[in-house]
């Protein structure tokens, strides 16, 4: 007994030192559980009222604003522009070590322009582009030294936006295309040659499990594209990643098998969390968090891998969150539901939810007919991750209180093509003076702990650190520091264009740095918010902005 | 740039013979179904996550420039080659109507052309089309290394000669694969350049192809492979090879 009880300690120890990163970022969620948790606390709440600039860098590529998440290595921050401009970076300095500029795609690529992070790993830099291919640079001269296709961008009507997530001897890629007449899988190659090593796809194929919750051949242009970023648990060796919506999003009587029950899994495997064998792509287990999902609700967001007391007893657990605000607590070993919560304060979309995850009062929008729903497709949150901090047990989430009108159609779906099958309207909410928080929430009990108005919307990442700050940017410029266990600001600072990316933190020789991306601007949610708000300018920008204490303070 | 430019000529003439109304009410199709999805213009050009489009004061020459070439570095890229000529006269003069634009035509002009360079395909050919590819066959698909008829990834250089028969295909000699020693590791390759800077080649030993950048000396080159084009189309039976030549029959002039 005494025996395994020093076991379960070491494992759960274990798991606590797999969270936080230390001197490097070396990882799109911060380490592979996607806490955005530093356990650096030079920076702390005593002291961050002396934080300021040490260095900027401008990337010059104003296109569709800085979105990346750097990654630091051994005093190098890597960095990624919306068109693939590669930066390896002095992180003490901002001197630039290399670049590297992918050739810009032809006009005839369809999709998005934008770049969510790069991933370091065996040596080497690797990046999704908007044309699909997967490229290898290498680490240290920025050299090319390989790429490889995933997809004709021209026919799926996908692209790469997602960091990739480098898992031992593989990099492993998801891609965007779950508002289109597409098949979303996740790809995984050799880090060292490229090599095709497994695909999976989320809609699973006739003769495989999960095809019959699919109505004829709706499977095919399925969508449930994995447009984001996973996370790794090395110990259980199991890879976590969310999945998009079914398509079409807004008219589900093409892919609802007929007398299909809406509370049990339906179009798998969107909208939901899954857990795969990173050796081999199969999947082990999966929790879908929106069966029957009408309202494009994607489960595509990062998945948080944290051990929790849940009723007395710690678990090793995952946190994450969905489109609608829903946020799921399962146990990471075999996907158990051990809680659920809603975030937003205005919901229209179901009545509730029960203990056991069952989604009562749906209301679905029908076809040709306006429906408000509330949150909006743009979000409860966006891409934008939350942060988890094991000092306080909290994890801290910008919430955006939007609703949009939803008028399904059913047009057919095109290879490649729009397949949303709906106009949605994004709008406010009347009479509300604020149309944001920034929340802080105990994923144990599901209660919100503190909650900070904002007047437009926040559409940043956040970043928690051990000297008990939390971090983030708004779209008017400001980047702050508020108190992780109350909530207070305590730092701000105008960077001089909005915040549409990430935060993280790093040291070099002993000094603790602070870094975020600016520059707002987006075709996508942030053009489709600001559009909300006419009188507001907020700025384009491409730039790192990177602080510290002065060096007398530290 | 030709191509694109001829077709939308050919596009200018055939709207040019529908009347205004008529083009408009067609126009508004295709915008509903093409520019007010997703995050883009919205209902009636009013604004999703892409700018409003109804009255701007755009004049009918702004319109078809933005519609066919796009706006560099930003969400809007061209349309031409992406909708039919036909939809593409029809959405430009839906949004001059949109911008209070009287009678808009679709703003295209110059002199009137005719013909298409794309054969309508019927048959096997257009079965064939459809199998080479075909999204559900992943990478076992002829358009993981070969670009035909705008879809495909340019592996291979374009496909010139057309083997006669699908036994002919299975059998098709590949003198442009080599043999590369890198270190200890030999690979069947595709050379795409070999100087002072490096070699560059996809690497053949796996599907899909990777395309490699060597360093100056690393890599050496020798004629002949064990690679075969028989082993890279077993996804598709003998009927499903037979259509797919019947396509590049069509498309591919000798």
């Amino acid at each position: 007994m005494r025996l395994l009880l020093a076991l379960f300690a070491l494992s759960v120890a274990l798991a606590q030192d797999a969270g936080p990163t230390h001197a490097d970022w070396p990882s799109y969620g911060g380490s592979d559980f996607s806490w955005r948790y530093s356990a650096l606390d030079q920076i702390n709440t005593g002291n961050v009222k002396s934080l300021a600039p040490v260095w900027m860098f401008q990337t010059g590529d104003y296109a569709e604003n800085l979105q990346a998440t750097p990654i630091v290595e051994d005093g190098v921050l890597y960095l990624i522009t919306a068109r693939a401009r590669v930066f390896a970076l002095d992180a003490a300095t901002g001197r630039e070590i290399w670049n590297y500029r992918y050739p810009d795609p032809p006009r005839a690529v369809p999709g998005f322009v934008g770049n969510r992070g790069l991933a370091v790993g065996d040596g080497k830099v690797f990046f999704g582009t908007k044309d699909d291919y997967l490229v290898a640079l290498d680490q240290k001269t920025g050299r090319m030294m390989w790429r490889v296709n995933i997809d004709d961008a021209r026919q799926c009507g996908c692209n790469i936006t997602a960091a990739p997530l480098v898992v031992k001897d593989k990099v492993i890629v998801g891609g965007t295309g779950g508002d289109g007449a597409h098949r979303g899988y996740l790809t995984a190659f050799s880090t060292s040659n490229g090599h095709l090593a497994w695909r999976w796809y989320v809609v699973p194929g006739p003769g495989e499990k999960g095809h019959e919750t699919w109505k004829g051949d709706s499977w095919i242009f399925g969508g449930g594209a994995p447009w984001l970023t996973g996370s790794y648990d090395p110990a259980l060796n199991l890879l976590y990643w969310g999945t998009g919506n079914a398509a079409a999003d807004f008219y589900d009587a093409e892919r609802v098998p007929s007398g299909a029950d809406k509370n049990k899994n339906l179009n798998l495997y969107t909208a939901s969390v899954v857990a795969l064998d990173p050796d081999t792509g199969k999947l082990r287990w999966f929790h879908q968090e929106v069966p029957g999902d009408i309202w494009d609700y994607d489960s595509a967001y990062e998945v948080l891998l944290m051990d929790l007391q849940i009723r007395g007893r710690t678990r090793q657990a995952l946190v994450h969150m969905n489109k609608s605000g829903l946020t799921s607590v399962l146990d990471r070993t075999n996907g158990e539901l051990l809680g659920v919560f809603s975030v937003p304060e205005v919901r229209t979309w179901v009545t509730g939810i029960t203990e056991d995850g069952k989604l009562v009062g749906r209301n679905e929008p029908q076809l040709g007919k306006a429906t408000a729903i509330c949150p909006s497709a743009a979000g409860a949150k966006s891409w934008n991750s939350m942060a988890y901090s094991p000092r306080t047990g909290l994890i801290y989430v910008p919430v955006n209180e939007l609703c949009n009108d939803i008028t399904p159609n059913n047009r057919p779906a095109e290879e490649g093509q729009n397949y949303m099958n709906g106009e949605f309207p994004i709008r406010l909410i009347p009479g509300r003076a604020t149309n944001s928080h920034l929340d802080a929430w105990d994923p144990a009990t599901g209660k919100r702990v503190w909650s900070m108005p904002y007047k437009y919307v926040l559409l940043a990442s956040m970043l928690a650190t051990a000297g008990n700050l939390v971090f983030t940017g708004n779209p008017e410029g400001d980047f702050f520091a508020l108190d992780a266990a109350s909530g207070n600001k305590l730092w701000s600072f105008q960077t001089g264009a909005g915040h549409r990316g990430a935060s993280v933190a790093y040291s070099v020789n002993g000094r603790e740095y602070i870094a975020t991306s600016t520059g707002w601007h987006s075709s996508v949610v942030g053009g489709a918010v600001q559009a909300l708000f006419p009188d507001q300018d907020w700025r384009l920008g491409s730039s790192m902005v990177v602080f510290a204490l002065p060096e007398s303070s530290k | 740039m030709m191509r694109p430019l001829l077709l939308l000529l050919a596009g200018a003439a055939l709207a040019c013979a529908q009347d205004s109304a008529g083009l408009v009410k067609q126009g508004e199709q295709v915008f509903a179904k093409t520019c007010a999805t997703g995050y883009c213009h919205g209902a009636r050009g009013s604004s999703a996550g892409a700018p409003r489009l109804a009255a701007r004061g755009f004049n009918q020459a702004y319109i078809a420039g933005v519609v066919v070439r796009g706006i560099p570095n930003t969400g809007m890229q061209g349309f031409a080659g992406r909708l039919p000529d036909t939809d593409l006269a029809a959405v430009i003069s839906y949004v001059a109507a949109l911008n209070g634009v009287v009678n808009p035509t679709s703003g295209l002009g110059g002199p009137a052309a005719t013909g298409s360079a794309e054969p309508q395909l019927t048959g096997e050919a257009a079965r064939g089309a459809l199998l080479f590819r075909q999204a559900l066959r992943g990478f076992g698909r002829c358009s993981t290394c070969h670009e035909v008829g705008g879809f495909g990834i340019s592996v291979a250089s374009p496909i010139a000669q057309l083997p006669a028969s699908v036994d002919a295909l299975k059998a098709l000699a590949t003198p442009n694969v080599k043999t590369a020693t890198l270190e200890s590791e030999s690979m069947p390759v595709l050379v795409l350049s070999d100087g002072k800077q490096g070699a560059q080649f996809y690497d053949l030993s796996a599907t899909p192809p990777v395309q490699c950048n060597a360093l100056p000396g690393s890599v050496k080159f020798s004629a002949g492979s064990s690679w075969r084009h028989t082993s890279a189309i077993t996804a598709y039976s003998d009927a499903e090879l037979s259509a797919i030549l019947a396509y590049l029959h069509a498309v591919i002039q000798p």
